[in-house]
């Protein structure tokens, strides 16, 4: 077992605690916070494989992770925000006009 | 696997279930703060100093603050309590993640890391320099998108957040707060 390895079981079991909570929480809020520990989970195994390689070139990549996520989150919560402004709910089963 | 590992692998483990489990939205957002800062010492140990800064000042901190005014603002704390009406999707969930973990465990073992002598010198313990040299050279295409990214998720956050004009027109006079005096005097004659 090398060095690294454990660190990525643990950004494997992260990611799929996330998966669960994406998919079972119902609460647009608290998927958001599920999708974050999944985007958490890929940073961990990116700054282990630059552990392995000896490279920072993927640690500068878990920078523009953090950045993407700080966008995201931006964005995200406004949109639920407004659709809160709109319908005093985010839960997700009721904004499935898009089904299909 | 060191003592400190173990303990911060406990510690993201728990902040993770308590994301994924806690009925109250607030409880669940500190879980996965705990689990942000325990993922910043895991950081340390890997040799990425700054990084693990960076996740305990912008994630930890200024993420997860924007989450819990967002939480607070639209009182999401008290849980969902209806009937769900996608039938088994806990158990669909389940598999799921075990799937994620059976390949997890497929790659796990057919993965062999590179035995480099001098990798952890070559990462000079993550310090800001040459994590800025990386960022300015190799991916400064990225680092010049993700600036625009991010000026656009601003300017869309306000707009969408904004509330539309016509609305502000309908409230009855008292309650026209922010607005100058002068300018609806003008509007009236």
């Amino acid at each position: 077992m090398d060095a690294v390895t454990p660190y990525l079981i643990l950004s494997g079991i992260l990611f799929s605690m996330g998966l669960i909570g994406a998919l079972t929480r119902r609460t647009a809020i608290l998927v958001f916070l599920s999708v974050e520990l999944m985007l958490n989970a890929a940073n961990l195994a990116l700054v282990a494989f630059a552990q392995a390689w000896g490279d920072l070139i993927a640690q500068s990549a878990v920078f523009i992770v953090m950045t993407l996520a700080a966008a995201e989150v931006a964005i995200g919560l406004a949109i639920i925000v407004t659709i809160f402004r709109k319908r005093v709910s985010t839960n997700v089963d009721t904004l499935a006009e898009l089904k299909g | 696997m060191t003592f400190i590992f173990m303990t911060f692998a406990l510690m993201a483990i728990l902040g993770g279930c308590l994301t994924i489990l806690a009925r109250n939205a607030v409880h669940a957002a500190l879980g996965l703060v705990g689990c942000l800062i325990s993922v910043a010492g895991l950081y340390v140990t890997l040799n990425a100093h700054f990084l693990a800064a960076v996740q305990v000042i912008v994630y930890a901190g200024a993420i997860m603050v924007l989450f819990l005014f967002v939480i607070m603002l639209l009182n999401a704390a008290r849980p969902v309590t209806e009937e769900n009406p996608v039938p088994f999707v806990t158990e669909i969930a389940g598999v799921a993640a075990c799937l994620v973990i059976f390949a997890m465990v497929v790659i796990m073992n057919s993965f062999k890391a590179p035995a480099i002598p001098e990798a952890a010198d070559r990462l000079q313990n993550g310090a800001p320099g040459p994590i800025g040299e990386a960022l300015f050279t190799k991916f400064l295409l990225p680092f010049e998108a993700v600036s625009i990214l991010l000026l656009v998720a601003v300017v869309g956050s306000v707009a969408l957040v904004k509330r539309p004009e016509q609305q502000q027109e309908d409230l009855p006079e008292g309650e026209l707060v922010g607005t100058f005096e002068g300018e609806r005097q003008e509007v009236k004659a």
